[in-house]
């Protein structure tokens, strides 16, 4: 693929749009960049999960220095939680290598599903209010929480997203950690979920500078913006058209795979 | 209260590193953007940190090979990031996370061995 102006325009706003619903909802953007890569611009797969494990770590270095600056992130529970999520996260992709095109996309169909009407039920059901200050928690549950983030691990790798979609909600609804806290540290830890995933789809060839380049650089901006704005909790009809577009990618994702729409 | 400035510091530390480790790499990545277009970007496809051949490009201006080796300190800064968070907590004397933190930084350095050449 050359580089055009249309590809580097295409690619930019690609970028930011994903940087900055990411960084404002609290994942990492590859659930938008995968599929719009590999469904709009025709990206094989395997570079696209690549691309977009780059732009996790773009959102979440975008995104995450405000944060901790905050001082919203809890680094301890991040880092327990990534020993696990490290771990997965080269299991997955290592995987990933060994399956179809075909194969990963019903399988990103699944997360996207599960993605989107995990947006839509936090959307309806408003999070307790908690203030803007220090949080007091206690951690609960720890050792569920490592094992659903070794899962959270492997889906990074398998399948280009930082695993904040699942790692957010674990946080929340299962170890007791207030909202904005998990929200803080997932955009924290997915940056190095994805890197140690990302370096496996280096290794194996799949990381295509051409692509990768300038999408990172339109999520860094967008996600920079993004961060700015997380002050104000998105709105609700924001979250539901987030979802869905999800809905839809997953969809499509399913129909190109049982109709040949992934040529080699 | 002189434990609280020092974590204060740490928090400080941790937060530059990862926001100039990301911006130097998006400015070669945006680097290597503008240069492939003005230039008309050839670059070999990449597949492994071979460092003899990146090097290589970078000096010979490859559009790509800058675009590449942008890319190569983004995936490195939350590795940075990881460093970073060891040695505050070292400063803090929290040597339990010391520990948790170090275990992450392995596991990633194993995934970063599987990249070299």
């Amino acid at each position: 693929m050359d580089l055009t102006w249309l590809r580097l325009a295409e690619l930019l706003v690609l970028g930011a749009f994903a940087g900055g619903a990411g960084s404002m909802l609290g994942i990492g953007g590859g659930l938008i960049t995968t599929p719009v890569l590999t469904l709009v611009l025709g990206v094989p797969i395997h570079q696209a999960i690549a691309t977009s494990l780059c732009c996790v770590i773009a959102t979440s270095s975008g995104a995450a220095a405000r944060y901790v600056e905050q001082r919203l992130s809890d680094i301890r529970l991040g880092m327990t939680l990534e020993l696990t999520t490290t771990i997965g996260a080269i299991g997955g992709s290592v995987v990933a290598g060994l399956l179809s095109r075909e194969a990963l996309a019903i399988l990103f169909a699944g997360l996207l599903t599960y993605a989107g009407s995990s947006m839509l039920r936090r959307a309806f059901r408003p999070e307790k209010p908690t203030g803007d200050g220090p949080q007091t928690y206690t951690v609960k549950r720890l050792p569920v929480g490592m094992v659903g983030s070794a899962g959270a691990g492997m889906i990074s790798g398998m399948l280009g997203v930082g695993g904040g979609v699942v790692k957010v909600p674990l946080m929340y609804l299962m170890m007791g950690i207030p909202f904005k806290v998990a929200t803080a540290t997932s955009n924290f830890t997915i940056g190095v979920t994805a890197a140690a995933s990302a370096f496996i789809y280096y290794a194996r060839g799949d990381m295509r500078p051409v692509i990768t380049a300038p999408t990172a650089v339109g999520v860094f901006l967008g996600a920079s913006l993004g961060a700015h704005l997380m002050r104000h909790t998105p709105s609700r009809w924001l979250i539901v058209a987030f979802s869905v577009i999800v809905f839809y990618f997953a969809v499509i994702m399913v129909w190109k795979a049982s109709h040949g729409g992934f040529p080699r | 209260m002189l434990r609280q400035e020092t974590e204060e510091k740490a928090q400080n530390a941790i937060a530059v590193v990862l926001r100039y480790g990301s911006m130097l790499s998006t400015l070669i990545m945006a680097l290597g953007v503008a240069l492939a277009l003005f230039r008309g970007g050839a670059g070999s496809p990449t597949g492994g940190f071979a460092p003899g051949t990146l090097l290589g490009k970078v000096f010979q201006f490859d559009p790509l090979g800058i675009a590449e080796l942008g890319i190569l300190l983004l995936l490195l800064t939350p590795v940075l990031r990881v460093l970073a968070a060891i040695v505050a907590f070292g400063i803090e004397r929290d040597y339990r996370y010391v520990l948790i933190s170090s275990g992450v930084f392995l596991v990633v350095l194993a995934s970063i061995t599987t990249a070299l050449r």
